[in-house]
């Protein structure tokens, strides 16, 4: 019973901003002169209108899934890991490059692509963490920042040493990743690729993980209360070291399941521009870093994504219509954050 | 009758926090309110200071009947509180914290000049004396108190709310508190005084409302009655006797040489303590609190890093090892602040109470779920720790029943060694009738027990040997059998 209120509470705030977003975009659609049903009509078949659209809803989805979990991992232990851009870029280019220049059957080249893919993100995070152990550098800072230097620096390896010169558009990329090492499709002629499912798990095994490991067990209560935790024998550091390095591998899994089931190489920019990184942190803060709860919000983002273009395709609204509820639905959810902050700070007050 | 509250009952829900309650102030008294943890003395005192409206029952100030719907209405009535956690503002000055909201002003400038003035004046008129220039973060807690009251008075209130007003200050400043207490009354005031402390409530009040499980259990002259009385009353059964068994001193668990820890300028936090606590025994440390205990405790549990000296725990040097070993070794915690160190209050009961067992109640990683509900409902059920279910996160839980949790985790650790920190702070007298026997329990079964209190009255109760610090050193050592307040308290000082 109290169980259950728990529940019915916890979502009520994330759906109260989903219904507000969608109420914002649609004074936004009537503003612009559309129908407001036919334009929500067509959003609901963009993402969901039919098999096609679906799979492309999920697929689209699947990375957002990954970071969101990786950052729901960090926010319980109680940091702010805003790098998985960076995380999911390092990522992506370690396993193109393991894909492309690793010996061996296919077979083994795909699973050591995915684990470099796991590892660099990983690294890239708990270097973060190190950072802030060793030198106490502001992680939420640290994280941010490192975004760049990733990125730039996945963009000069393939705009310079390991660029495609094989075609004849000179695109920063590298060269495509033999076939045979491709993440298999889920369904024959869609796009929803073997990621998902690492997805899919990767929520479930987070979610048992946190509520039944020993480990998960101190995450929580070190995100709950760092004092009580170290008090409680629990080492920060290692702990903190740990749950980063998870945090950026799943970021970095992301990445290597775009660049092995989607892509089939690094093409610079590619992953940065849909914004997945973002919209995996705004799926996090929509489920109060829930596992379950992330990758649903990941795959109702996902929704509003394809599910605009469906809009444009097929309307005159514009695509940023979805932008608009997305933003919307961000500031319904800081405005819980900061609610509940400052309830926090009146309490430590009075 | 100055005041005079009538059948006030209020309910959340099917829960009674107060029923038919009866209250009333004669002008110029103190009139003392008592009970146990949730027996409703809050609650009571939030409807008269307006921050809850009562279910049903009326409210006579003056003869005159009022509904108080938020505390401005209540100071207009010229009724003031003064709330357990002060409620100060730390970066600004004695008189801008007295003068806030009634700021004195020459046109739209707020006069500094004129509010260090009007903070002199009512400082000295109510023998309250501060120095309005000095700034709120650098006064101790009994000069803040001070600070509230004044502001307070400032207010304009002939009816002071006092909440636990000395649960945070030294055996002096209380005294000096009980004496300031009495010359306002004298020229007019009256006070309402919640507290736990029967023996200032019998030193200071002129009568006595006791109340339990929200309903009136008595009211009495504090000249006609006696702390045994209050506590019946109170608990509403006799309070056992703690039987004390003579002490049969084992061997040596653990042992503190010349522990340091380095200050910021210079003067040591902790310096060269040395001590030993046996098994068998319990070693109480006394002492003003901020002169080093927390800093031993730190140090001892391995949760501060030490600068020289060392701690032995079983023979085996700790120093510098990590809590997780040294709890390994044989030391459970029970921690000097709760809400700091002792819990994470977004937890539920249930996964506060796993805190340093998750290591034994697992099997490859996977915590044993019905076990640990097992070892946590029998707590519950053993120390009575009122909660809605295990399932309840700890912020739901009043603190005494928190602190309950608390010591039963450490004391289910079965170390031979175990610190406990004022474990009864903010505890009502059932609770700490119940881990006082339990600290003596553990020391009849062999326990070794390092107890810090600034509570005197603890300390001589339980302690076989007592050590007073005073600013990072141990100045002295008494026998507990013999050991009186009055030396204890001079030691304290630095005396």
């Amino acid at each position: 019973m109290d169980k259950l209120k728990g529940i019915l509470r916890a979502l009520l705030q994330p759906l109260l901003a989903i219904v507000v977003g969608l109420g914002a975009g649609a004074i936004a659609i009537a503003i612009v002169g559309g129908s407001v049903t036919e334009t929500y009509a067509e959003m609901w078949k963009g993402a969901f209108g039919s098999f096609y659209f679906f799979t492309n809803t999920l697929s689209r989805a699947t990375p957002i899934m990954l970071i969101g979990l990786g950052v729901a991992l960090a926010f319980r232990a109680g940091f702010f890991n805003m790098g998985s851009e960076g995380q999911m870029v390092l990522g992506a280019l370690s396993a193109a490059v393991t894909a492309i220049y690793l010996p061996g059957p296919a077979w083994f080249k795909l699973v050591a692509a995915l684990l470099a893919g796991v590892i660099a993100g990983g690294l890239w995070s708990a270097f973060a963490g190190w950072l802030d152990a060793r030198f106490r550098m502001n992680l939420l800072i640290t994280t941010l920042l490192l975004n760049y230097i990733a990125s730039l620096f996945a963009g000069y390896v393939v705009s310079y040493p390991l660029m495609d010169r094989s075609g004849s558009a000179a695109m920063a990329q590298t060269v495509m990743v033999d076939k045979s090492v491709w993440l298999p499709k889920l369904f024959q002629g869609m796009s929803l690729h073997a990621g998902f499912l690492f997805a899919l798990i990767g929520a479930i095994a987070l979610a048992w993980f946190m509520r039944y490991m020993v480990k998960g067990y101190e995450i929580r209560m070190m995100g709950g209360n760092p004092l009580f935790a170290s008090y409680g024998g629990v080492n920060r550091g290692r702990l903190m070291l740990y749950s980063m390095f998870v945090s950026g591998g799943f970021a970095g899994l992301a990445g290597a399941g775009e660049v092995l089931g989607t892509q089939y190489r690094y093409l610079d920019g590619a992953l940065t521009s849909p914004g997945y990184a973002w919209s995996g942190i705004m799926a996090t803060l929509l489920a109060g870093s829930n596992p379950l709860g992330t990758a649903l919000a990941a795959i109702l983002l996902a929704a509003l994504q394809t599910g605009g273009m469906g809009v444009e395709r097929n309307t005159d609204v514009p695509l940023e219509v979805s932008s608009i509820i997305q933003a919307v639905l961000i500031l319904f959810i800081s405005a819980k954050f900061t609610y509940s902050f400052f309830k926090k700070k009146k309490k430590a007050g009075a | 009758m100055l005041l005079q509250m009538n059948k006030i009952t209020k309910s959340y829900g099917a829960l009674k926090a107060n029923s038919e309650v009866d209250f009333s102030l004669r002008k110029g008294e103190i009139h003392a309110l008592v009970g146990e943890n949730g027996a409703g003395k809050t609650t009571l005192m939030r409807i008269l200071y307006g921050m809850e409206t009562p279910t049903s029952g009326s409210i006579v100030v003056n003869g005159k009947q009022v509904a108080f719907h938020s505390p401005s209405d209540a100071i207009n009535s010229k009724i003031g509180m003064v709330h357990q956690h002060f409620m100060l503002f730390p970066t600004f000055t004695i008189s801008e914290n007295i003068v806030i909201g009634r700021e004195p002003a020459k046109t739209a400038r707020f006069d500094r000049k004129q509010a260090a003035l009007i903070t002199e004046q009512l400082g000295t008129s109510y023998g309250m004396p501060v120095d309005p220039w000095k700034k709120v973060e650098d006064c101790s807690l009994g000069l803040q108190q001070r600070v509230e009251i004044l502001k307070v008075l400032h207010q304009g209130a002939e009816i002071i709310i006092l909440d636990e007003p000395t649960a945070v200050l030294t055996p002096l400043e209380v005294k000096e508190l009980l004496i300031a207490i009495k010359r306002l009354a004298a020229q007019g005031k009256s006070f309402i005084l919640i507290s736990h402390k029967l023996q200032e409530i019998m030193d200071v009040a002129d009568r006595i409302t006791v109340l339990r499980d929200g309903k009136l259990s008595g009211m009495v002259n504090a000249a006609d009655t006696s702390i045994e009385e209050l506590s019946r009353m109170m608990v509403g059964r006799e309070l056992l006797d703690l039987h004390k068994e003579a002490p049969a001193r084992g061997e040596k668990v653990l042992e503190a040489v010349q522990l340091t820890i380095k200050g910021e300028h210079g003067k040591p936090k902790l310096d060269q303590v040395s001590l030993s606590v046996h098994a068998g025994e319990i070693v109480g440390i006394a002492g003003i609190s901020g002169n080093g205990q927390s800093e031993l405790l730190q140090a001892i549990s391995g949760l501060a890093p030490v600068d020289s000296g060392k701690a032995l725990l079983r023979g085996r040097d700790v120093t510098g090892k990590s809590v997780r070993s040294i709890r390994e070794q044989g030391l459970a915690h029970i921690p000097e602040d709760r809400y700091q160190w002792g819990v994470a209050k977004d937890a539920t009961v249930l996964e506060n109470g796993l805190m340093g067992h998750a290591r034994r109640y697992q099997r490859g990683g996977v915590l044993r779920g019905a076990a640990i509900r097992q070892l946590v409902s029998g707590w519950v059920e053993h120390f009575g720790i009122k909660t809605g279910s295990i399932h309840t996160k700890a912020q739901y839980l009043s603190g005494g029943n928190l602190q309950k949790l608390i010591v039963a985790r450490e004391l289910a650790q079965e170390t031979p060694f175990l610190i406990a920190a004022e474990p009864t702070r903010g505890v009502d007298i059932g609770a700490m009738e119940i881990i006082h026997g339990e600290l003596l329990k553990r020391r009849a079964d062999g326990g070794a027990i390092l107890l810090v209190s600034s509570e005197l009255t603890e300390i001589l109760k339980l302690s076989d040997r007592v050590l007073v610090m005073n600013e990072g050193r141990i100045v002295g050592e008494l026998p507990g059998l013999t050991a009186t307040e009055e030396e204890i308290s001079l030691l304290m000082a630095g005396g």
